[in-house]
């Protein structure tokens, strides 16, 4: 289109035709001055504003400052004409950013474009947007895009644009967009059929996830199930494949985001991503010869590595992962062996035991002599991060040896890393000390002031390493040429401690000055005002020299500096008081020690981690670097809802405790920390007699409904042995239509006690008219008193919520026994009072016929697996039952019940015992509430 | 995420800028530090370079990983500054996928496609990257929106110059049948790393 400007071609090829410079910004300068003065005189039609807009544009490219065209493109855009609109919107998206003034006056034209009913204005507005979008954008537009996004209308493209067009006003503006609020309907398009569409969603979805990990947690059972897809069962379009590899940018995206979330503690996912991670790892065993597919295939096998890392340092599957990695950094490609050790930095940064990686040291200190600058860095980091007590000394000395020849850019990085493995590590103050002088003697220009900061702060705190620090830095500075840091160090090291070696021969106060003060006339001012400081605390402690040093005052007292000029006038008086006078003393004084503060040099190598696009899930150094990193990660997080509400203290009131627990989960991984907090939302309940009373009804049998509306049934069957129980959820589509992004989450309040998970990733979709069955698999471990909740979410026309109670109640777990009369009356007095009995009195309905309900009573209570003794209380409408409550962590535990109805008082006594308060309580309050509920079924 | 796209030829001219984030400083200097970074390595070192002396040039919110990813095709270098959220291999299939689409919907893109049909390039970039961030990998799909786009552009334009000879919309009209043939045989394989 361009070259049907003919203006424009022939613009283009006069520069081309340009031999020298000068010549090209000359006519760029004359065609500059001639858009200027057609734009001045107005009246232009869109032809040739798109042509002057054109010429704009190319100018830019070639890299020219322009200013002017900005008005022209805003007008364009709104041009009818789609050429017109497309050049005013390639115009704005170049020559204007964020902050432009000029967006202001496009906003509106955007926001017609994207309400149109025509696609493609629709993705020029979007990708305008995702250009240029700043705060007034965000806030008059962020619902439209949405609006794009979740539309069951929205083709494709729109919604991969409008997914991304949202995660960057997102990350411009986070307060605009209700984030937790839309979690649910964005997830949900991770199912889309589309895999572009989903490339892009899982963008969004990364983004929002790391601010929102408990309203997004959804993602993770979609992520896992999406990658079981892609890989097992390779179901994709082929137009998908990259060479074979089932779009690799997905596969990528996915396995970031399940970095982002701890390990996950329901074994069905964990299992299916174990499998998916050995498929790629075994898909890489066989190197191709196309280079394009063996990118492809490492860049998912690199992130697959590192998702192993991070759900298991321990697991099988690293090992596998150490012994590619050993192969990938030796490997005859530059490419694998710089992500190889990338990699390997990161299996380092996590592992218990570096044992696996230091077998390959000697390799990795090789590649410190790579050809590529890349790599070399890279191998930096490495060894930075596998650095332990063992073997600092070795890699200390190496970085020593390579620092001398490094490239420069590399020096100052590598110092401080240097400086921070030498304090970290060292095993003894003389080392330190030794390698740290050597450190400044080898790369003075590149070490920062902070270490040599360090070195005085450690020394004035260490009382046993003044004399030797005091007696090597004596001998650094007799050779003939020293670094101005190492003066400086010098200097006040001497100052603070030369006295304590001023017996020894060849440190006398003379010796001590005449070194330091050979050295002064090199120096900077800021270094000689250190250096009288230097002299004024050696007046107090060296008297013999006192007439050299107030020489040296006397001479300084007229140079032109004013601090120097300041510092010797003070010194050069306070000096000069009489012999007896305390001042100097006092103002001498010994150095107190610093307070111990965190080094320094971490922080100058963690600061500049940047403030826009995704964290690092983890970062160079040791796992305490990285617990360190995960915690200041999430003390950064943006407080959300959960983290506001006050936690709630456990029933029994035993605060102190759990206070105590949170302590002492201090010191455990940083990833189990993390899942406490990671318990998602739970939804609002789904009301209705009838849910109740199906809830009820399930509570004392084994198969049933347990829910049902014009769209969805859905049915239970279970059944349980022991401590264990399968339950079978089937789900029925009613109507005529499929339902898509169907999801199915389970929230159990205390997954210590109760673990439920289904058997697999339930189907995303359920067509029209059918039913699908899920298994759940249970198994208690311990006492628990809240029912798990059961949320699905689908798309029928909108986002659909249903969350209800699933009934798994502590009763299931009972198996009844038959008692005769002595052993119970036995058993109910070894059992006593309370603690361990619950009772409690409440009302209850009389049957039609105005008695007690015995029928209900006895069902209810054989329903929730009681064995009824008929045998033991004389009066019949009382009941007594007995059962063995199966966990398997806290074993059996008997419970005896008595049921005493009074028909006359319409009250009901209920007398639980059990060898647990906890289950007796539990056993209780279920049993109440069905007991006093209207006889609705029995 | 995406800091920039860039293309030079051998000799240094840029032939595609893009950057996602705003500019700190002018963008000469930028491109030149760029292109000697790349140029100067020679064609047996990885693809990536970590490039921590272009964060002055860039933008204020870039973090501490600037990496540039680059692949060099003939006479040109596609060059891609990233962060540290964005795997290297990714993003060198990227360009990958970024040049397979040139040379679909230019035939056999040649360097004189870029200079002429700059505006084309953008909107293929576009339907590849969207403000930093991967919109759409597969070539197919990409094509497609390329076409659909360009039919639109050539309708409107027909519509407002009806008595127009030439159609105007073809990537390549007919003064400019000069194929370098830089890509062909590139794509197999053999030189493309």
């Amino acid at each position: 289109m361009a070259t049907t400007m003919r203006g424009l071609t022939q613009f283009i090829a006069d520069i081309r035709g340009a031999r020298v410079r000068e010549l090209e910004e000359k006519r760029i300068n004359k065609e500059m001055a001639n858009i200027r003065k057609k734009f001045k005189d107005g009246n232009l039609d869109g032809y040739q504003k798109k042509k002057y807009v054109s010429k704009i544009i190319f100018t830019y490219i070639l890299g020219y400052k322009v200013d002017v065209g900005h008005m022209e493109a805003v007008n364009l855009i709104s041009s009818h004409k789609y050429s017109e609109k497309q050049i005013g919107y390639l115009a704005v998206t170049l020559l204007m950013h964020e902050n432009s003034d000029f967006l202001r006056l496009v906003v509106n034209s955007i926001k017609k474009d994207l309400d149109e009913n025509n696609e493609i204005n629709n993705c020029l507005a979007l990708h305008a947007i995702a250009n240029v979008g700043g705060q007034e954008m965000a806030e008059a537009l962020a619902e439209d895009v949405h609006r794009l996004l979740i539309s069951p209308t929205s083709q494709s493209m729109v919604k991969k644009k409008a997914a991304l067009t949202l995660l960057r006003l997102y990350r411009k503006h986070p307060d605009v967009i209700p984030a937790a609020e839309w979690a649910m309907r964005i997830v949900s398009i991770m199912d889309d059929d589309d895999l572009g569409v989903v490339n892009c969603v899982t963008s969004l979805v990364m983004a929002l996830a790391q601010d929102h990990p408990e309203a997004y947690a959804v993602c993770y059972q979609k992520a896992v199930d999406r990658m079981e897809r892609l890989i097992m069962e390779r179901e994709y379009s082929a137009t998908y494949a990259y060479y074979k590899v089932p779009s690799p940018w997905l596969q990528v995206k996915l396995l970031r985001l399940l970095q982002y979330y701890p390990p996950s503690d329901d074994s069905t996912l964990l299992r299916i991503l174990q499998d998916v991670l050995q498929t790629i790892m075994n898909n890489s065993a066989e190197q191709s010869r196309n280079v394009q597919h063996n990118n492809a295939q490492n860049a998912v096998l690199f992130e697959a590595i590192s998702l192993a890392i991070h759900l298991d340092s321990r697991s099988p599957l690293v090992g596998t992962a150490a012994v590619l990695l050993a192969r990938f950094i030796s490997s005859k490609e530059t490419n694998v062996r710089y992500l190889g050790l990338d990699t390997m930095a990161h299996l380092a940064a996590r592992v218990d035991s570096l044992e696996s990686i230091k077998k390959h040291q000697g390799t990795i200190i090789l590649s410190l002599r790579d050809k590529d600058i890349s790599v070399r860095r890279r191998a930096l980091d490495l060894l930075y991060s596998m650095c332990d007590v063992d073997n600092a000394e070795l890699i200390v000395g190496e970085l020593l040896q390579y620092l001398k020849i490094a490239d420069y850019n590399l020096r100052e990085e590598m110092v401080l890393k240097i400086a921070i493995l030498t304090e970290k590590y060292s095993t003894s103050y003389k080392w330190y000390v030794d390698t740290i002088l050597q450190l400044i003697n080898a790369a003075g220009d590149h070490v920062g002031e902070e270490v040599w900061y360090r070195v005085v702060q450690i020394t004035t705190n260490t009382e046993d390493l003044q004399p030797y620090a005091a007696r090597v830095v004596m001998e650094h500075l007799r050779s003939p040429s020293s670094h101005e840091s190492l003066i400086k160090v010098g200097g006040y090291i001497l100052g603070e401690y030369g006295h304590l070696i001023a017996n020894e021969t060849g440190y006398s106060p003379s010796d001590q000055f005449s070194v330091l003060h050979s050295k002064s006339q090199f120096c900077s001012a800021p270094t000689r005002a250190l250096l009288l400081s230097t002299y004024i605390k050696w007046v107090n402690v060296f008297p013999e020299i006192k007439p050299h040093l107030v020489a040296v005052f006397e001479r300084y007292r007229h140079v032109l500096d004013s601090d120097l000029q300041q510092r010797a006038c003070e010194f050069y008086a306070l000096a000069s008081r009489p012999e007896d006078d305390e001042l100097l003393q006092n103002v001498c004084e010994e150095m107190p020690p610093f307070p111990p503060r965190e080094s320094t040099l971490l922080g100058r190598l963690n600061r500049k981690m940047g403030d826009t696009g995704d964290k690092r899930i983890w970062v160079h150094g040791g796992k305490e670097a990285n617990q360190e990193h995960e915690a200041a990660r999430k003390a950064t997080r943006k407080p959300t809802l959960l983290d506001a509400q006050p936690t709630v203290s456990s029933p029994d009131g035993t605060n102190g405790e759990t206070i105590l627990d949170a302590l002492a989960g201090l010191d455990l991984s940083a990833p189990t920390e993390a899942k406490s907090e990671l318990i998602p939302p739970i939804p609002p309940l789904t009301h209705g007699a009838n849910v109740d009373r199906w809830f009820e009804k399930l509570s004392c049998s084994n198969d049933g409904v347990l829910y049902e509306d014009v769209q969805l049934q859905m049915g239970i069957k279970s059944e349980y042995h022991g401590h264990l129980g399968r339950i079978a959820i089937f789900i029925g589509n009613k109507i005529a239509s499929p339902l898509t992004s169907f999801t199915a989450t389970l929230h159990v309040h205390d997954p210590d006690a109760l673990s439920v998970s289904f058997a697999k990733i339930p189907p995303t979709t359920i067509m029209a008219r059918t039913q699908v069955q899920q298994l759940l698999q249970v198994e208690l471990k311990k006492p628990f008193n809240q029912n798990p909740l059961l949320t699905i979410t689908f798309l029928a026309g909108s986002l659909q919520t249903v969350t209800l109670r699933l009934p798994i109640l502590l009763t299931k777990f009972i198996e009844g026994v038959k008692l005769g009369p002595s052993d119970f009356f036995e058993r109910w007095k070894v059992i006593g009072g309370p603690p361990r009995e619950a009772q409690v009195v409440f009302p209850i309905t009389l049957n039609d016929v105005g008695q007690v309900d015995t029928l209900k009573n006895r069902t209810v209570i054989s329903g929730h697996r009681f064995t009824l003794l008929d045998d033991i209380d004389p009066n019949s409408s009382n009941l007594v039952g007995a059962g063995v409550l199966h966990t398997s962590a806290s074993g059996k535990v008997g419970c005896l019940i008595r049921l005493e109805p009074n028909g006359d008082a319409k009250l009901c006594r209920l007398t639980v015992r059990s060898t647990s308060e906890e289950v007796a309580s539990g056993v209780l309050e279920i049993l109440r509430s069905q007991l006093s509920a209207p006889p609705s079924f029995a | 995420m995406i800091h920039a796209v860039l293309i030079f030829n051998t000799s240094g001219v840029p032939r595609l800028t893009k950057f996602y984030t705003p500019l700190r400083a002018e963008s000469q200097p930028l491109l030149q530090k760029i292109f000697q970074l790349v140029s100067t390595r020679p064609a047996s070192l990885c693809n990536f370079l970590d490039a921590p002396e272009l964060q002055n040039l860039l933008g204020s919110k870039i973090g501490d990983e600037v990496r540039v990813v680059y692949r060099n095709y003939a006479t040109l270098y596609f060059v891609f500054v990233v962060d540290g959220a964005e795997s290297e291999l990714g993003i060198l299939d990227l360009i990958q996928v970024f040049v397979e689409c040139l040379d679909r919907s230019f035939e056999n893109v040649c360097e004189l496609d870029l200079v002429f049909h700059f505006d084309d390039v953008h909107h293929i970039l576009a339907q590849v990257i969207q403000g930093g961030l991967v919109l759409e990998t597969n070539v197919d799909v990409i094509a497609q929106a390329v076409d659909e786009a360009s039919l639109a552009r050539k309708t409107s334009f027909l519509s407002a110059n009806p008595l127009a000879l030439g159609t105007g919309s073809g990537p390549r009209s007919s003064t400019l049948q000069t194929p370098l043939n830089w890509l062909t045989g590139k794509l197999g394989g053999i030189g493309a790393r």
